[in-house]
């Protein structure tokens, strides 16, 4: 017992030692402990997140969060002394939650996870009620426990795109439950990656690293990128969307292709062929499985790229100091804060599962990890 | 039944009254620090139209010193009325007096209001408080019970058990769960309580840990140091003042800083008093470290002297009162409010009226004595650093008390159906939040412990057979309450203690069948017929010709005016109704067939 307390007290002073040494580095340093740890944080609004749980064997829960109102105020900060998240709505599921995504301009969520490949509607706050309320569910059969990779679209009616293998994917009009349109791309390869670009244009990711740029209304693949020439150890590949202007013809849209080795490859989406730019990472050691992998764009920043899933920490990036795959890329900023801050059982070093940036305000993320901590910070 | 009564918090205040097992407790007496008229005080009418509290309630229960749960005390008490029992821990007995005090200048002298308590209210009332410890049971009378529980959050913070017989209630106050610099984490046993009633202003927030608030309060002072301003952090003589120079000390230490941090005269005093007065409700690491040295005496934290608030280059002050509202805080912060290199760091609440509540709102401009204006140039800054328990937290308590029920208490009438859903289903338990006003009853199950007598347990138990909960079984004996106990034993027990004989009711019914043989034959016939369908029970033939099945007696005679009739004299006590019925069946189908 006195060895736990030595120990503890002596804890409590390295992360004294970190916290004083943050003060340069962070502006701004907000840590939260969530109940169960989450693999999502998803934007439901300007000011709120979701995040939900995934433990096997058991119910999670999905939580709407309102931002504290010190990251929200625009001005005179210093007066908010508003510093908690609000749990605004709660639902409970009966399956671990592995995707979550909000449909942009109404109260839907979209979920999928184990066991099967089924999605869940939900909605969120009925009846001025509190609650995360199930709607309804969209396919049920089984895949081998591979989970559905979504992607929404509030286009005119709301849709979601959906599947666990590039062949099987599909695009549903939620309210009917109708599939609307099937890309039927030939590739037996499971789904790693999904995003719309545009209402009629989407982008996906194979585990495998292939791309497919696909628009709707043409019904045909209008760009694609091969696999890449590297190592067969590079299994998992996941891929994150520049989120720029809705505009596409305004400005390139460019997408960051991560591999579980490290490897990071830029390109331009109407112009997959090509690599933009490229690098190698460093990373204490290839994942297994993608299952945490997350590479994403800053919206408020250029060229800044945030990469997490392999270790306790998240790196950032800014692209134009890349050159080759051969020299690896240094971060310009490493945030250890899921490292460091939480109080834990000696030995077990959490893995950040999602990271998420703020819509406007620059340098600022969003990160959750293994231990449930869910971390808000904005570096100098 | 459970009634609740303004419950408000946030910027609320906390009172609640409790009835259980025919005792009325009122927890918490808070003010509203919102308002300034009379909707600032509970409305006690609820309680009685007119006249003193005293008869309608058992005792009070105080459970810290922060205003919105105490500060209406000396209103209750002196003027409204109430006499009786008011229970507290001591810290807050110590320190309760001198924030009400505190309260009472800012709202009588600078505000001029005539509706308020004096000094002397306030010292009648700590009269009748009874200081308690933390787990003593304390009884209020010979039914009623008190127990504190720690409950972190501010110094001499707790939770009540209130206990009536076999059931109970728990009240939590504010508390917190996670350990900070200076106090530990609220604890409670497995007390199992009926009712746990808990703030829940918090439940739906997930707090910020208390590290980024500190890293945050250490930033703005390092960078007004760094640029060579100022800092005034006003604050209460006792309260947050300690745990910030804790934690400014150790970051002096650390990253070896100069310049000056100073603390208002009196206030390292005061502080150190208190804090050595009631080391034990501090945490582990303050009451090891204070072996070894004084925790509160500072390497770098000096007193301040007036004549320092002209010193040029940076500091740091400590200085009370906490609100800006009066004395050496107030100016200072008028020296120093006109440069906007300085900062003032208020971390709490500031009550309307204050300076503190008037540049909290944005104020630049204010309007001091003699017509003057202060243009506030200086950074403002609010922290909020009070230590409640989260949604986290409430789950935590509900964990290790595991009541039977929970209720929420809040101030909005917000609906919270996802935590209610959430606590009914991981701790099976009925969760209720009700709104200002509005009465909760719970119904209880109390259990009633009975003794029972050795030999009845023998008789009654199944041999080999463990008693199963699911399967409950009924048991005959005799309810004895004699005193304060209650006894089952066995009827004849029960007769022997009291004395009395027991009385035999003995019932009697004649059956007339057809019959033309031998009284002695038909006797005979039945007996057979008896001996074959009911083979477990005991048949006798007694010497005086009458038949005994068990205790039942039957003999048989002629009638009068018919002999083919017999007449059968069915004899039994009642206690054996079913077999007599069986009996008669038998019987008459025996005699059926016969003729059939």
């Amino acid at each position: 017992m006195e060895e736990e307390e030595e120990d503890r007290l002596s804890n409590d002073e390295l992360m004294d030692d970190w916290l004083i040494e943050s003060i340069k580095l962070y502006n701004n340093l907000h840590a939260f402990e969530l109940q169960d740890p989450t693999k999502v944080i998803e934007w439901t609004g300007e000011k709120s997140i979701c995040v939900a749980g995934f433990k096997s064997g058991g119910r999670s829960e999905i939580l709407e969060l309102t931002l504290p109102q010190k990251l929200c105020a625009k001005e005179d900060q210093g007066l908010c002394p508003e510093r908690d998240f609000k749990m605004e709505h709660g639902g409970f599921s009966e399956r671990p939650i592995y995707c979550l995504k909000h449909v942009q301009g109404t109260r839907l969520l979209v979920s999928s996870g184990p066991p099967d490949n089924s999605l869940q509607i939900w909605q969120i706050g009925v009846d001025d009620s509190d609650v995360i309320r199930l709607l309804n569910c969209i396919n049920n059969e089984e895949q081998n426990n591979h989970w559905s990779k979504i992607a929404t679209s509030a286009a005119g009616s709301p849709c979601v795109l959906h599947g666990t293998h590039v062949k099987n994917l599909q695009v549903t009009e939620i309210e009917s439950t109708k599939n609307v349109f099937l890309p039927g791309i030939a590739s037996v390869d499971l789904v790693s990656s999904l995003e719309f670009l545009s209402k009629d244009a989407f982008l996906l990711c194979s585990v495998r690293g292939q791309m497919w740029l696909m628009d709707m209304r043409q019904q045909k693949v209008v760009a694609a990128q091969d696999v890449c020439a590297l190592p067969a150890e590079d299994f998992y590949w996941c891929m994150g969307v520049e989120r720029r202007q809705p505009d596409l013809d305004a400005v390139p849209c460019r997408v960051a292709k991560l591999s579980s080795t490290g490897y990071i490859f830029v390109s331009d989406v109407r112009n997959l062929a090509k690599h933009m730019c490229q690098t190698k990472v460093s990373i204490p050691s290839p994942v297994a499985e993608n299952k945490f992998m997350n590479v994403s764009w800053a919206p408020a920043l250029d060229n800044n790229i945030a990469v997490s899933g392999f270790s306790g920490s998240i790196e950032i990036y800014n692209i134009t100091s890349w050159h080759s795959t051969d020299t690896e890329a240094c971060p310009m900023f490493v945030h250890k804060g899921h490292t460091v801050l939480e109080d834990r059982d000696k030995g077990e070093i959490p893995l950040v599962t999602a990271h998420t940036w703020h819509p406007w305000k620059p340098r600022t993320v969003l990160s959750a990890a293994t231990d449930g901590s869910l971390q808000v910070w904005e570096w100098r | 039944k459970n009634e609740i009564k303004g419950a408000g918090q946030d910027v609320g205040r906390s009172c609640i009254l409790v009835s259980i097992g025919g005792k009325n407790v009122m927890l918490d007496c808070g003010m509203h620090m919102g308002f300034n008229d009379d909707r600032r005080f509970p409305d006690f009418s609820y309680i009685t139209q007119n006249g003193r509290l005293t008869e309608f309630l058992d005792c009070v229960i105080v459970s810290h010193f922060h205003l919105d749960h105490c500060g209406a005390l000396p209103y209750m008490s002196e003027m409204v009325g109430y006499d009786g029992p008011i229970y507290m821990t001591h810290p807050t007995k110590a320190i309760c007096p001198i924030l009400l005090e505190d309260f009472r200048k800012i709202t009588v002298d600078k505000k001029g209001e005539t509706n308020f308590f004096t000094s002397q209210m306030i010292k009648d009332c700590m009269k009748k408080v009874t200081a308690v410890n933390l787990h003593q049971t304390v009884q209020v009378d010979d039914e009623l019970e008190i127990k504190a529980y720690y409950a972190g959050h501010v110094l001499g913070a707790a939770m009540f058990q209130i206990k009536v017989g076999a059931e109970s209630v728990v009240y939590t106050g504010d508390y917190n769960m996670t350990p900070d610099r200076h106090l530990g984490a609220a604890w409670i046993d497995k007390c199992r309580p009926d009712i746990v009633i808990s703030e829940s202003t918090y439940a739906t927030t997930i707090r910020d840990s208390k590290r980024c608030r500190e890293r945050d309060f250490l930033k703005k002072v390092h960078e007004t140091v760094e640029r060579g301003g100022k800092v005034l952090i006003p604050v209460f003589a006792l309260g947050r003042a300690q745990e910030l120079c804790i934690l400014l000390e150790t970051f002096w230490e650390r990253m070896n800083l100069k310049a000056p941090i100073y603390f208002s005269t009196g206030l390292t005093e005061k502080a150190n008093h208190y804090y050595k007065l009631f080391i034990t409700w501090t945490n582990q690491k303050i009451r090891k470290t204070f072996v070894q040295r004084n925790m509160f005496e500072f390497k770098h934290i000096k007193p301040f002297d007036r004549s320092y608030t002209d010193n040029p280059g940076p500091m740091v002050v400590f200085a009370t009162p906490g609100m800006l509202h009066a004395g050496q805080s107030l100016q200072i912060f008028k020296k120093w409010a006109g440069n906007d290199k300085n900062m003032v760091i208020l971390p709490g609440y500031c009550v309307q009226g204050t300076v503190g509540y008037k540049i909290l709102n944005g104020q630049r401009k204010l309007e001091m004595e003699g017509r003057n204006t202060l243009e506030v140039k200086m950074q403002v800054e609010y922290m909020s650093f009070s230590a409640h328990a989260d949604a986290k937290g409430i789950m935590q308590l509900i964990r290790m008390a595991e009541p039977r029920n929970v209720l929420l208490v809040h101030g909005e009438a917000k609906k919270m159906e996802f935590l209610k859903q959430k606590i009914e289903q991981e701790f099976s338990v009925n969760c209720y939040m009700p709104a200002n006003g509005e009465t909760t009853t719970i119904t209880t199950n109390p259990n009633i412990p009975v003794d029972i007598s050795l030999s009845l347990l023998k008789r009654e138990s199944v041999p080999g057979a463990l008693p199963d909960p699911k399967k409950p079984r009924i048991m005959h004996g005799t309810l004895i309450m004699k005193d304060n106990s209650l006894r089952l034993v066995s009827s004849e027990q029960a007769l022997k203690e009291l004395g009395l004989v027991e009385h035999h009711l003995r019932f009697t019914c004649r059956v007339h069948i057809q019959d033309p043989h031998s009284e002695q034959d038909t006797l005979n016939k039945i007996y057979s017929h008896l001996k074959t369908v009911l083979k477990d029970s005991s048949i006798q033939h007694l010497p005086d010709g009458t038949l005994m099945v068990e205790s039942i007696l039957i003999k048989v005679s002629t009638a009068s005016e018919d002999p083919s009739t017999k007449i059968l004299l069915v004899s039994w006590t009642y206690q054996v109704q079913d077999l007599r019925r069986i009996l008669l069946k038998c019987i008459i189908q025996s005699h059926l067939a016969e003729i059939s």
